[in-house]
């Protein structure tokens, strides 16, 4: 007999009757999205940029190119200085990749990214530092909108990212700066 | 696990006591958590109704597990991913290694997962020549210092910064004496990204498994479990039985509420959605039973498995607060370990670690009774024989008398009395362990019986 065969017949001796799936119905908070989405961004320790789009995005990506900085950009209209690898391992010197965001959630700054839009799916991981573009009206509420908006077709993988990577691990002590990005910049468009 | 007086939860209790100013740090550091988790659950009017649909949906799944599984199973394949049945710890280790062994893996960069631990797979690799990294900081610091997890979320809680800075400069040669978070966690960072580089293979645990998407949930703060599982071709996913939930909107009741209850944040940096391998990349899923279908037998036992492994009920835990994670006896500590681990806890003392002061049940995020079931695995070790000392030779004694009004009355006289005239030294002795830590309470004048039928009769 195969384990799976055991598990499941041993499922059939389970205590406790059938319970029906709940209802779930939330009331979700729908006054200023985005004022919500960006106090939920700082608590993450993400940061805002709700004027100047695509335009100013770029001005910083220029900025970073004249230091001499690795930039690889994912959206349509941001020109970097480096295209998508051969291996995901060739990114590690990465220092910025920008990346577009599919949706944005006020309740928690979270920001759903695909990886139709990453070239390798290390990307906003393995860079030190990320900038996600963001179209404002995708913003909802919470996470139920969000689960019933998100695209995750078969074989894909996706993410919510909600602010560069931390940890408290040593004390309780907040270090921003773990192993995915160092820092997270939200550019609204 | 041992069965010697040792490894008994009163006994370990006692060396983590002995240094006091270390025990009330520890639990102030894990007070803390409780206060963020407040604010958060405070902050959204949906709270209760967030735990009631979380409970609810949990129970409705493992009520109806074996259609779930094999829905997920079917998906997956759809998506190719590769599903593999374990019975137990020793079938879930046999089948990673054969994984590992027909790609040559030589490193495995893990990010956390307390299945791996249960099912002690860390030593069971090593032993066949493949190198383990955990690479959630918490777990590369005791993995570094050869220690098990003392919690389930924050693994190091019981080490203070200066220990981690010596460890850090005897294993990572970071500088003598440093001790600074930002400074340590960098040098971490640093370490671990060529592990990640370098590494043949990843593994991580499993937050959730979307039955009808055939989609494992990773959730972490620090980006581990995405560096590991994205940089390799060759991704492992280990998840117990438990762990499905029948579709995304049900994952996202879960994602409002695990990390609000954790550590108090809106949600973890990354909630990550994998459903399928990565581009000529292939990817393993290992369902795991370990003890749970039996669990199922019993009703009260099987709401443990609504758990979501927050440890927000570590965190408001008195007695694991102040007895530290290494004193249960099994690798998950406090009220949720009680509940998992009492059965095969051969010390029989765990499931006494607790006061059933209720505080855990209600923090929980999916509504586990956990002090019901902790109360339910002493009667279980009773009926099975299996008091701990002592407790089986006056309990029954203890219970007949407390039954009979007359012997209970005329004792409970000759108590007040003996509280009132004889002196603490020589009564101190008959309230045994109790009576270590307290004062002897101050005698009433009367009975309560004699006092309400005065006032109220």
């Amino acid at each position: 007999m195969s384990s799976k065969h055991d598990i499941l017949n041993a499922l059939k001796s389970a205590a406790i009757a059938p319970q029906a799936m709940p209802v779930i119905k939330v009331s979700p908070r729908i006054d200023d999205l985005v004022g919500q989405f960006e106090a939920s961004l700082n608590t993450v320790a993400g940061t805002l940029h709700r004027e100047g789009g695509l335009a100013k995005l770029q001005e910083q990506v220029d900025q970073h190119i004249a230091q001499g900085m690795q930039i690889i950009s994912m959206v349509d209209g941001i020109k970097g200085n480096r295209e998508v690898t051969d291996t995901a391992h060739q990114l590690r010197d990465i220092d910025y990749a920008v990346i577009p965001g599919d949706l944005g959630v006020a309740e928690n700054g979270a920001i759903w990214v695909n990886n139709k839009n990453l070239g390798h799916r290390v990307t906003p991981f393995i860079c030190e530092n990320l900038f996600l573009v963001l179209d404002s009206s995708t913003i909802v509420a919470n996470m139920h909108q969000a689960a019933s908006k998100l695209t995750l077709n078969s074989g894909q993988f996706g993410t919510f990212i909600a602010g560069p990577s931390k940890t408290a691990d040593i004390e309780q002590a907040l270090v921003v700066g773990a192993h995915g990005a160092c820092s997270l910049n939200v550019y609204l468009v | 696990m041992s069965s010697s007086k040792s490894a008994v939860h009163a006994y370990k209790a006692e060396i983590f006591c002995k240094d006091e100013s270390r025990v009330d740090w520890h639990s102030k550091a894990l007070w803390m958590l409780r206060e963020k988790r407040d604010r958060a659950a405070g902050s959204l009017p949906e709270w209760e109704q967030l735990r009631q649909i979380g409970s609810e949906m949990k129970l409705h799944t493992l009520t109806h597990l074996a259609e779930y599984l094999e829905e997920f199973e079917q998906n997956c394949l759809k998506n190719n991913i590769k599903v593999h049945w374990a019975k137990d710890g020793a079938e879930h280790n046999r089948i990673v290694h054969e994984i590992l062994a027909k790609h040559q893996v030589k490193k495995l960069v893990k990010s956390k997962s307390m299945l791996t631990e249960e099912c002690h797979m860390n030593p069971f690799l090593e032993q066949r020549g493949i190198e383990v990294i955990d690479t959630d900081l918490g777990e590369r610091i005791i993995q570094l210092a050869g220690q098990p997890p003392s919690h389930i979320v924050v693994p190091a809680i019981h080490l203070k910064k200066e220990e981690v800075g010596d460890l850090f400069h005897d294993k990572l040669g970071t500088e003598a004496g440093a001790s600074d978070p930002l400074y340590l966690t960098r040098a971490a960072r640093a370490h671990l990204r060529e592990q990640f580089l370098s590494a043949d293979a990843a593994m991580t645990g499993v937050n959730m498994a979307i039955a009808d998407k055939g989609a494992v949930v990773v959730c972490t703060n620090e980006g581990n479990a995405d560096m590991g599982a994205n940089l390799p071709k060759l991704q492992l996913h280990s998840m117990g039985i438990d762990k499905i939930v029948p579709n995304i909107d049900s994952a996202a009741v879960l994602l409002r509420t695990l990390a609000r209850n954790a550590t108090g944040q809106p949600i973890t940096t990354y909630s990550s959605f994998y459903r399928g391998p990565q581009e000529g990349g292939e990817m393993h899923v290992i369902i795991v039973d370990n003890g749970r279908t039996d669990m199922l037998k019993d009703k009260i036992l099987a709401e443990s498995l609504k758990c979501i492994r927050c440890g927000g009920c570590l965190n408001t835990c008195p007695v694991y607060r102040r007895s530290g994670g290494y004193s249960y006896n099994y690798t998950i500590p406090g009220p949720i370990g009680i509940a998992v681990g009492a059965k095969i806890d051969d010390t029989n003392s765990i499931p006494w670690a607790c006061t059933l002061c209720g505080s855990c049940s209600y923090v929980c995020p999916t509504k586990v009774p956990l002090d019901k079931i902790i109360h339910h695995h002493r009667r279980l070790k009773a009926e099975a024989g299996k008091l701990p000392y002592g407790k089986s030779s006056y309990m029954p004694l203890v219970g007949k008398f407390m039954a009979s009004e007359t012997a209970l009355n005329c004792s409970m006289s000759i108590a007040r009395t003996a509280l009132k005239i004889l002196p603490g030294s020589l009564l101190k002795p008959f309230s045994g362990a109790w009576g270590k830590y307290r004062e002897l309470p101050v005698a009433p004048n009367s009975s309560f019986e004699a006092w309400f039928k005065k006032n109220r009769g």
